[in-house]
């Protein structure tokens, strides 16, 4: 009966003060929705990051030359790892499976008078499955093609587009380095990932590009397909044993190659967006407390400019904790609807950056909950004070006061 | 139904010791209309503070309507104010953002009572704001909200009404309505104590103390008191 009576009468005397109200309850608003809008933006950002380092392919190791070591001196070019490397990978360890020999430089493109400057990768047929790429059109070049040493290219979406716009390139003839390759298929379209187009590339057959357009004998790399997540570690284990004894190197030296694990790369990428997750969700809960302060200061003016009628409400009967309570109310009132207005404004905000900036954005329950908890938390913690101030008040004082 | 016993009431200001009242010795019974007046330095708003159970004495004891009040905590005394005794200011003191009906109900909120609502309107038409009740004081007049305050003082029917020169802001004529007030609920059985530095007001209660210097200094009956 009393509680509600105190609650009516918080309520009475905020409806009295709308302006005021709104205007304490503004930080505790701007920081309840910062806080669900900055997470649900770091939460986006993380679930783009690992959907993207997925869409590379799934349970991947990826073997490249590391710099060699001299003293102090770092030699430039790294040829160390071979075909031969590859082959002795996959006979030797088992749980792989494919693996995926790959080379690549920058060259020039033509096509009749169409030039187009890209990357063009010397690879196996395992290629696509290991990489996660589709045929958009035609086929992908088999052992048939690598053995019998065919001019062969499978273009990716980027080149098609700027090569054979409005136009069928099957069958068409591409120069490369002076030397005619076949269009045999296209590759479907992976879309943007950060700051390299994975689709501004052309395949051809990896013995081709290496003795014909490169004139190396040398690997940029070897991929890795482990048969199940669980063998990840036990693969790369296997891989850097074998690549230690065929490169000869000694004990405890460094080795002359380095293997990124996928799923250290996604750890990696996760536990960074969650740092910056928590960035954004530290700054707004700064700004939360800042809200708790201007309830606590709002409330504290209103003390003092109510000392009359706090005078009058204890003349008429009101207790110590009457008063103390009615105040308490009135900030746990003005954090609880900040709070739901900041709840309600904070996933519009979300959805909002997610329909204008084309950027992912992950709404979270517990970021709701918890800076809502906070909300009122700060509304008790900032109005004990003030409520305080106000009970202890002396009624003949309260009364007298101008 | 008021009794005061050797009450003395000290202030200290700094190093100094203030005694305002000297052991004051009282006796109102039910029903009574007193005046009090006196300089100001006197000692009555005092005596009133300890009189309405605002403020407790130094020493001496303090009866009313039977409880010793004078030893009760804060929370007691809080209830005793709500229940038993009734106040007007000089200066009304409503609470400017609420109705007319919100601030008579006040101390209905603070009693927990369930019909405040009725009761409320009751006091209102009794001290004829039955057409003013969604008013707020802002849109009234002195003695309408002088009439407010005086519904807000009698909503719980207490059996005293206490009233510190209620109509010192207030012209002669509206004074006098409000006096009518006063005279009709005393007529009803309520006990007044009224403060007043104006004898013609003073004339209407029955009993006038003076006040100086921290003693009742004369304790008459009125006019009016002996004439009936």
């Amino acid at each position: 009966m009393r509680t509600w009576m105190l609650i009516k009468i918080a309520f009475q005397s905020l409806r009295a003060n709308k302006m005021r109200s709104l205007l304490t309850m503004l930080g505790i608003i701007i920081g309840v929705a910062a806080v669900i809008a900055m997470v649900s933006v770091g939460d986006g950002a993380k679930a783009q990051v690992s959907k993207r380092i997925h869409s590379l392919g799934s349970n991947l190791l990826i073997v490249r030359p590391g710099t060699r070591r001299s003293r102090f001196v770092r030699s430039g070019s790294v040829t160390t790892l071979s075909d031969k490397d590859a082959d002795a990978i996959k006979r030797m360890i088992p749980d792989i499976r494919y693996i995926s020999p790959e080379v690549s430089k920058s060259m020039q493109l033509k096509y009749f008078n169409r030039n187009a400057s890209t990357n063009v990768l010397g690879a196996t047929s395992t290629y696509p499955a290991v990489n996660n790429f589709q045929l958009d059109q035609g086929r992908f070049f088999d052992i048939n093609d690598v053995h019998a040493n065919r001019k062969v290219v499978v273009l990716g979406a980027t080149v098609v587009k700027a090569l054979f716009p409005g136009q069928n390139p099957l069958g068409e003839d591409v120069k490369i380095g002076g030397i005619n390759f076949q269009v045999i298929g296209t590759l479907k379209a992976k879309g943007q990932s950060g700051y390299r187009d994975p689709d501004d590339q052309v395949v051809i057959p990896l013995h081709i590009a290496q003795r014909r357009l490169f004139g190396i004998r040398y690997l940029r790399s070897i991929t890795i397909q482990v048969a199940a997540a669980s063998k990840m570690d036990a693969v790369q284990w296997d891989v850097t044993r074998l690549l230690r004894k065929r490169h000869r190197i000694q004990p405890g030296a460094q080795p002359d190659f380095n293997i990124r694990n996928q799923k250290e790369i996604l750890e990696t990428m996760s536990a960074v967006t969650g740092t910056f997750t928590m960035l954004l969700a530290s700054i707004a809960a700064i700004s939360m407390l800042v809200g708790g302060i201007g309830i606590m200061n709002i409330m504290l003016v209103s003390v003092t400019e109510r000392t009359r009628e706090i005078g009058v409400r204890k003349a008429v009967g009101a207790t110590y904790k009457d008063i103390l309570l009615q105040f308490l109310v009135e900030s746990v009132v003005l954090s609880v609807l900040g709070g739901l207005i900041g709840v309600i404004l904070g996933m519009s905000a979300s959805w909002l950056i997610s329909k204008m900036g084309s950027w992912q954005t992950v709404l979270s329950l517990q970021a709701i909950g918890l800076s809502f908890l906070f909300a009122i938390l700060v509304g008790v913690f900032f109005g004990i004070y003030p409520a305080r101030r106000a009970a202890m008040l002396n009624p003949i004082e309260a009364l007298r006061y101008e | 139904m008021i009794r005061l016993e050797d009450i003395v009431q000290k202030y200290t200001m700094g190093h100094s010791e203030l005694t305002v009242l000297k052991e004051v010795n009282l006796h109102i019974p039910a029903g009574q209309f007193v005046a009090v007046t006196g300089p100001s330095g006197s000692g009555k708003s005092t005596m009133m503070n300890i009189l309405g159970c605002l403020d407790r004495p130094f020493s001496g004891d303090y009866w009313l309507d039977g409880d010793l009040v004078s030893t009760l905590d804060d929370p007691s005394l809080a209830g005793i104010r709500n229940q038993k005794l009734g106040f007007v200011f000089q200066s009304f003191n409503l609470l400017a953002k609420n109705t007319a009906l919100d601030n008579v109900a006040l101390p209905l909120l603070y009693a927990g009572v369930a019909d405040g609502k009725q009761r409320a309107e009751y006091a209102l038409e009794r001290v004829g704001l039955g057409d003013r009740m969604c008013h707020r004081p802002s849109q009234m007049s002195g003695g309408q909200r002088q009439r407010v305050a005086i519904a807000r003082a009698i909503v719980m029917q207490p059996p005293v009404l206490f009233a510190d020169e209620p109509t010192g802001n207030l012209d002669t004529r509206t004074g006098d309505e409000i006096m009518e007030i006063f005279d009709d609920l005393h007529h009803s059985g309520t006990t007044i104590i009224l403060v007043t530095h104006e004898p013609e007001i003073a004339e209407r209660a029955q009993r006038v103390l003076f006040l100086r210097d921290g003693i009742i200094e004369r304790d008459t009956f009125t006019q009016k008191a002996l004439a009936a």
